[in-house]
């Protein structure tokens, strides 16, 4: 599954993940933005999968903000535009 | 850490022979520990390219990005680079392509959409000087009347800033929309037409051979902030071949956002 979001004012968040018992699975997080470090990309994927697939935007943008370390730069996305993908993934609405 | 200023550093430029994409990408790893280390002064490097090349930013899927059946058809190698940002599709002499290695002392409170503009103002004024009326476009781009001219993406790393930009000189639009998967909405943003053949938006907006545009660009930067000619050191240039050949060589590099 497969869902895009183009923040406004920022760049365009990718997510493609599986949905698994109802579970969110092999998340993977893409896009032209910019993240340092760079390892925070697994860490968000990490803390996506095995939400609930009901997860609402801000219950899935509290989990990627939760697992982010102090010293994560972003620019161009954010929690809030992560969760937006995620969930036009699941709603498999066309790209945006 | 103080704030410093383009002239407080004694500026070097490195433009050498034209190298392989993946020899690109680890310079730019090297130079910036070189910075960051305090081994190097700081440098801008002039880019040229061997071979043609799809550079995909840190974290685009190589599967979303990539058309590679038609890379393959066309030879054109697909690197992943070390910054965030877009695909750029290079064929040599297509593009101008620049590395600014800083220390990070020379965007200190700047905040990340200041810091691109700041690093890039010798650019516009470069520009303004060939005719082109051009401006920054929050969050990474270099703009004009004639559409978008410039890309940029910056890396920061134990101490040093790496800001690398690519310039859009006279790019074949056809081939690059068989190679890269662009969406509509992301043509228009590259202030591409749906039936232009050609994004040019420097070749066409100063009538120059890209030579002379380069030639123009380090004179200004030279006038502004001073610029020494250098060269990589045989160290230098070792690192960065090894790391070709392992990491961004690899395809355990290229794949890692599948």
């Amino acid at each position: 599954m497969h869902g895009e979001y183009k923040m406004p004012g920022g760049k365009l968040v990718v997510i493609d993940l599986e949905l698994r018992d109802g579970r969110l699975a092999e998340v993977q997080l893409s896009g032209d933005f910019f993240l340092e470090p760079d390892s925070a990309l697994q860490a968000i994927n990490g803390a996506l999968t095995g939400q609930p697939g009901h997860a609402d935007e801000a219950a899935l943008a509290a989990a990627v903000r939760d697992a982010l370390a102090a010293d994560v730069m972003m620019y161009g996305i954010s929690p809030e535009a992560i969760a937006v993908a995620v969930r036009r993934a699941l709603h498999k609405e066309p790209a945006a | 850490m103080m704030r410093t200023d383009w002239r407080d550093h004694d500026w070097q430029l490195i433009h050498t022979a034209p190298q392989s994409p993946t020899l690109h990408m680890a310079l730019d790893d090297v130079l910036t520990h070189e910075v960051g280390a305090g081994r190097r002064a700081p440098t801008l490097r002039i880019w040229e390219w061997a071979s043609p090349a799809v550079v995909i930013g840190r974290f685009q899927s190589l599967r979303n990005e990539v058309d590679g059946e038609a890379a393959r058809r066309h030879g054109i190698e697909v690197v992943r680079r070390v910054s965030g940002g877009g695909a750029m599709f290079i064929e040599p002499g297509n593009t101008i392509t620049y590395s600014i290695y800083a220390p990070q002392s020379l965007v200190k409170g700047l905040s990340f959409q200041e810091a691109y503009a700041f690093l890039d103002e010798w650019v516009l004024e470069a520009l303004a000087e060939l005719g082109i009326k051009a401006w920054y476009q929050p969050l990474n781009d270099i703009t004009s009347e004639g559409g978008k001219i410039a890309g940029a993406a910056q890396v920061h790393r134990g101490g040093a800033v790496l800001h690398h930009v690519t310039m859009a000189y006279d790019i074949d639009a056809a081939k690059m929309l068989q190679v890269l998967r662009i969406g509509r909405e992301k043509l228009s943003d590259k202030g591409t037409q749906s039936a232009a053949k050609r994004v040019d938006p420097l070749r066409s907006q100063t009538g120059l051979p890209r030579e002379a545009v380069i030639e123009r660009m380090t004179a200004t930067f030279r006038r502004l902030h001073g610029l020494t000619d250098d060269y990589l050191s045989a160290e230098e240039l070792a690192q960065a071949e090894a790391l070709a050949q392992g990491k961004f060589g690899s395809p355990a590099w290229l794949t890692d956002v599948a």
